[in-house]
C-alpha cells in the first residue's frame, strides 16, 4: 500500500452537461416527500421514481445496449450516483440491482441470465437483494450453511438467510449457498440467482430500531430452483462474492448518504455563522471533500480493471466514521428538541438512530480494519 | 508518476540526504529554488504535483530545513505544509509497520496481535486521507495555474484535514513503538515532532475551520455540492 497516489478520475464525455441534465431532470422528477427520506436515501424505496429514472437512462448505465443498458463508462455512472445521493433522491428500490447484481450477472452470468434479468434492472423495474448473512454466519461469512443439492430437476435449496435488506420488495436474491456436501469454510460455495416468488420461500419482516421494515429473514424449505440459476462457476462462489463486495464498499454512498443533514445544518445556520457553527461546518466540509477524493480515486481504479480492495476499505472506514460522527457533532452544538418537527431536528433524530448500522452493514468496522491491516502486511 | 517526476524525486532524495548534515546550501545549489520557475525563464518548469512529491520527501528527510520556503512564496506555505505533513505521516506509518513486524513479545511479532493491527489500520486511513488531500490540492493548484486564491477552498480543506490527522497518527505511531520510540536515538521523533509543529504552522485547525465554514455558509446548503463539483471532476 506504499507510494499512494490519486488515480486520475477522468470520465469520457461532457461531465458538466451530464450533471446539468440530471439536476434539471431531478428538479422536475424528484418527489418532494418527507425530508427524512432524503437521509440514508439509498434505503428509501420508491418504485415509481426508480422506473422514471430507468426510463431516463440513469440505471444500468454501464450495461451493454443489447441488454437494455446505455454503454456508458463506469465513471459516468459514478457521477450520476453521486448527484442522486447529494440530492437525497429515493434510489433504494433499484440500488442493489444497479450497483452489484447487474454488473455481477454481466460478468459471471449465462447469456440466458443476462437476457432474462438485465433489461428489467436497467428499466428500474427489477429489484435484487443480497443473500449472504445467516444466523450463524455474520462476520464469519465462510460459515454459511444454506445448502443446494443438484438433482435431475434442478437445485434443492434448504436453509435460512437473515438481515436481507429489501427481500420483501425484491424480485430476486443473489444467494450464497453450499453446493458441495461436506465442504467447509470458503470451499464448495456457489451463487444462485433465486426468483423470490418460487414455492417454498418464506420472507418474514424484521423491524429495525427505527421502527422500519427494511430487512428480513428468508427461509428456504426444499425450494426447487432451475439448473440455470447457478451464476458463474460451481464452487467459485467465494471468489465471486469477494469481487462483489469490492463494488460495494467504496461508492459515494459511504460518505454522501447523510448529506441532507449537512445541507440542513448549513441552511439553518445562514450566511453569517457563529464561530462554533462555522468551525463545525468547516470540519465536516474538509472531511467530506477528502472522502470524495478518495472515493473518486478508488472508482477510477476499479474502472481501470484493478482491484483496490484496501483503498475501498479505507473509504468505507473513513466514510462510516464521518457519517456517524456528523449527527453526534451536530447534536452537540445545535439547540434542538428531540421531538421538534423542523427539517434539521427530524434529520438529526433519524440519522442518530440509523447511524449505528453504518459500520455493520457491508462489513463491520473490525472486519474492514482487518482487511486494511492485511494490506499493510500485518496478517 | 511520470519519468521526469521520478528523476526529480531521485535527485531530491540524494540532495536532501546531503543536506541532513550540510544544511540548506546543497538544496539551493541543486536549483530547487527554480522548481516552479518556467523553463523560458531558465527554471525547471515544474508544477505543484512536482512540488508535492519533492516536499513529501523533504518532510521525511529534512523537516527542519526551509525547503518549502525556498520553492514557493508565502501564499503557498499552507499548501506546502500539507505536502510536508503527508510525507512525514507516510514515514511514521512505514516505521510503525516495520517495527511491529520485527519486535516480538509473547513469542510473536507485535503485528500479529489484533489490537495492534486495528490501531495501525486506523492510522493508515488517516495517512491515506492526508495523501489524498495533498494530491487533490495539487491537482487544483495546477488546474488554476498556481493561483492560490483560486484554490482557497482546497487549501483550507486540505490543511484542516492534515491538521486533524496529526493527533491520531502521532499517538498511534508512538503507542505501537513503546519506549524505544520515545528515545532521542530512535528516529520516530524526527517525523512526529515536526508533525506536531506543522499542525500549528500556517493556520491551525480553528483558523482553517472557521474560514472554510464561513465560506461554505455563504454558499448555502445546496451551494456546497454545486461548488464542490464545479471545482473539480
Ligand atoms: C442495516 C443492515 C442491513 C444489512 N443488510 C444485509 C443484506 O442485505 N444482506 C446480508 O446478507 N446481510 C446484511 N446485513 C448483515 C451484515 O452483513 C452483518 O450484520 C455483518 O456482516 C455482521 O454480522 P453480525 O451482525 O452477525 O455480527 P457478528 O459477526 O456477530 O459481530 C458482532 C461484533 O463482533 C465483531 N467481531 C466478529 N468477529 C470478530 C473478529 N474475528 N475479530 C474482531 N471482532 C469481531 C464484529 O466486528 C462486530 O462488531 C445487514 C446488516 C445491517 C445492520
Amino acid at each position: 500500500m506504499q507510494g499512494f497516489a490519486l488515480y486520475p478520475f477522468d470520465p469520457p464525455g461532457d461531465i458538466a452537461a451530464l450533471r446539468a441534465d440530471l439536476r434539471a431532470w431531478l428538479a422536475s422528477n424528484q418527489p418532494q416527500d418527507d425530508v427524512v427520506s432524503r437521509a440514508n436515501c439509498w434505503a428509501s424505496f420508491d418504485p415509481d421514481f426508480s422506473r422514471a429514472l430507468g426510463a431516463a437512462g440513469y440505471i444500468g448505465m454501464t450495461l451493454p445496449a443489447r441488454y437494455g443498458g446505455r454503454d456508458r463508462h463506469p465513471l459516468e455512472r459514478y457521477v450520476v450516483i453521486e448527484e442522486l445521493l447529494a440530492a437525497g433522491a429515493p434510489v433504494g428500490a433499484h440500488w442493489i440491482a444497479d450497483r452489484q447484481t447487474g454488473p455481477l450477472i454481466l460478468r459471471y452470468g449465462s447469456e440466458e441470465q443476462r437476457q432474462r434479468y438485465l433489461p428489467g434492472i436497467a428499466k428500474g423495474e427489477l429489484y435484487a437483494c443480497i443473500g449472504l448473512s445467516e444466523p450463524s454466519a455474520g462476520s464469519d461469512l465462510a460459515a454459511v450453511r444454506t445448502s443446494a443439492r443438484e438433482t435431475a430437476e434442478g437445485w434443492r435449496v434448504n436453509g435460512q438467510k437473515i438481515w436481507t435488506t429489501g427481500a420483501h420488495l425484491s424480485h430476486v436474491m443473489l444467494t450464497l449457498v453450499r453446493t458441495e456436501e461436506g465442504s467447509e469454510r470458503n470451499a464448495g460455495l456457489s451463487q444462485l440467482l433465486i426468483d423470490l416468488d418460487t414455492a417454498g420461500i418464506t420472507i418474514r419482516p424484521i423491524i429495525d430500531m427505527a421502527g422500519n421494515h427494511d430487512f428480513n429473514e428468508v427461509f428456504f424449505d426444499d425450494v426447487l430452483v432451475p439448473h440455470g440459476a447457478l451464476v458463474g462457476e460451481r464452487g467459485q462462489g467465494w471468489k465471486q462474492v469477494t469481487a462483489e463486495l469490492g463494488l460495494e464498499r467504496s461508492g459515494p454512498e459511504r460518505y454522501l448518504s447523510s448529506h441532507a443533514l449537512l445541507v440542513a445544518l448549513i441552511d439553518a445556520t445562514g450566511p453569517d455563522p457563529d464561530p462554533a457553527l462555522a468551525t463545525l461546518i468547516g470540519e465536516l466540509t474538509a472531511e467530506m471533500w477528502t472522502l470524495r477524493q478518495l472515493s473518486m480515486s478508488t472508482a477510477a481504479k476499479l474502472a481501470a480493471g484493478e482491484d483496490p480492495m484496501v483503498e475501498a476499505s479505507v473509504v468505507k472506514e473513513l466514510g462510516n466514521a464521518f457519517e456517524q460522527d456528523m449527527p453526534r457533532r451536530v447534536q452537540a452544538i445545535v439547540t434542538s428538541g428531540w421531538d421538534d418537527e423542523n427539517d434539521l431536528a427530524k434529520l438529526l433524530r433519524a440519522l442518530l438512530i440509523a447511524s449505528p448500522s453504518f459500520s455493520l452493514r457491508g462489513g463491520t468496522r473490525e472486519v474492514i480494519r482487518g482487511i486494511i491491516a492485511r494490506g499493510l502486511g500485518l496478517r | 508518476m511520470s519519468a521526469a517526476r521520478d528523476m526529480l524525486c531521485d535527485t531530491a532524495r540524494a540532495v536532501f540526504a546531503e543536506a541532513v548534515t550540510a544544511g540548506i546550501a546543497p538544496v539551493e545549489e541543486a536549483g530547487f529554488g527554480l522548481l516552479l520557475v518556467p523553463e523560458e525563464e531558465n527554471g525547471f518548469g515544474g508544477d505543484w504535483g512536482d512540488v508535492n512529491a519533492v516536499l513529501q520527501i523533504a518532510g521525511v528527510v529534512v523537516p527542519d530545513l526551509p525547503v518549502a520556503e525556498l520553492i514557493a512564496g508565502e501564499a503557498y506555505q499552507p499548501a506546502a505544509t500539507v505536502s510536508l505533513m503527508a510525507g512525514a505521516m507516510g514515514q511514521a506509518l512505514t516505521l510503525s509497520i516495520d517495527h511491529v513486524n520485527t519486535r516480538q513479545q509473547f513469542g510473536r511479532p507485535l503485528g500479529k496481535f489484533q489490537a495492534v493491527q486495528q490501531s495501525l489500520a486506523v492510522m493508515a486511513c488517516e495517512v491515506r486521507a492526508v495523501e489524498a488531500a495533498a494530491a487533490a490540492l495539487a491537482l487544483r493548484l495546477d488546474a488554476v495555474g498556481l493561483d492560490a486564491s483560486a484554490a482557497d477552498f482546497e487549501i483550507a480543506a486540505a490543511k484542516l484535514r492534515a491538521n486533524r490527522a496529526v493527533g491520531v497518527v502521532t499517538s498511534i505511531a508512538h503507542q505501537v513503538h513503546g519506549a524505544i520510540g520515545f528515545t532521542e536515538e530512535y528516529h520516530l521523533h524526527r517525523v512526529t515532532v515536526p508533525l506536531m509543529r506543522w499542525r500549528g504552522a500556517h493556520g491551525n485547525d480553528a483558523f482553517w475551520a472557521a474560514r472554510l465554514g464561513r465560506q461554505v455558509a455563504a454558499l448555502g446548503g445546496h451551494g456546497l455540492w454545486e461548488a464542490m463539483t464545479a471545482r473539480g471532476a
